[in-house]
């Protein structure tokens, strides 16, 4: 794994950390909502939802629109997939490590056998 | 949140050896050292107490020579059955490192609990294996891991 993906992993579970955002990335699954949109399931005041997205956004989890005052929110999913990658690291592991126990047990199984005969 | 399920990883692999000599595998650091880690990479450490609350010790050095080491505690131990144990990044001591020390913000899965299982059939043995990651930042409320399942889920139909 290389410094960048760390760096980037790091960001984004900065981000999941905290579970108001990950409901707001919950929310967004399922389409575009203005800032307006969020404030209203979570009771937040507004300056309290955009200061959310800001970290949301710096993760790179989500984008914010251009259009001037509504500005929607839309999930982005690259980062989500790096957290997964990460994840579906530790079974490649075991994967790797049970290939080894593998090889092992048929050497030391060899070995009990030869000194049997 | 209910209706998803706790995000796991789960290995299994059926290895044509007697069940004993799987548990010892497991168990014994002379035969521990032997395969644990993933390919290229061997396990300099390996301490065990094997008992419920003893701890492990062990580490997996990579090709390159990097040292990285796992420590945690038994929670379960039944002979030829069923391992469980935490399992946590340290450094060669034992000392548990942080999110932080390894470059994770507060909330990255730290600790994982690991389950082995061990069963018996036809002269064969298949172990199983399944972790489980927490954060420090999921005793409250939902984990990242499930919000998380639910996003891919959601992400993989569009």
């Amino acid at each position: 794994m290389t410094p960048m993906t760390i760096d980037t992993l790091s960001l984004t579970f900065s981000a999941l950390a905290d579970p108001t955002r990950r409901q707001i990335l919950a929310h967004l699954a399922n389409g575009e909502l203005s800032v307006t949109q969020l404030a209203e399931p979570f009771n937040m005041t507004m300056p309290a939802v955009s200061k959310h997205l800001k970290v949301l956004e710096h993760a790179g989890l989500i984008v914010r629109g251009r259009k001037a005052q509504w500005r929607p929110a839309k999930l982005q999913a690259v980062p989500l997939k790096e957290v997964a990658d990460w994840v579906e690291q530790y079974r490649q592991n075991w994967e790797e490590s049970f290939d080894k126990l593998d090889a092992y047990l048929k050497t030391i199984q060899k070995e009990e056998k030869d000194s049997d005969d | 949140m209910d209706e998803l399920k706790e995000r796991q990883i789960e290995v299994s692999r059926t290895f044509d050896a007697p069940l004993e000599m799987l548990w010892k595998a497991w168990t014994e650091p002379k035969h521990f050292m032997k395969w644990y880690g993933p390919k290229g990479f061997t396990a300099p450490t390996c301490e065990i107490d094997l008992r419920e609350g003893g701890r492990h010790l062990w580490s997996m050095q990579s090709p390159d020579g990097r040292q990285m080491y796992f420590t945690g505690n038994y929670k379960e131990v039944q002979p030829m059955t069923r391992l469980v144990y935490t399992d946590s990044m340290s450094d060669a001591k034992g000392n548990v490192m942080s999110a932080e020390m390894m470059g994770m913000p507060e909330g990255a899965p730290v600790t994982m609990d690991v389950t082995v299982t061990f069963e018996h059939a036809d002269g064969k043995t298949t172990v199983s294996v399944s972790h489980v990651g927490h954060g420090d930042a999921d005793h409250a409320g939902m984990g990242w891991e499930q919000a998380f399942d639910k996003l891919t889920a959601v992400l993989a139909k569009g």
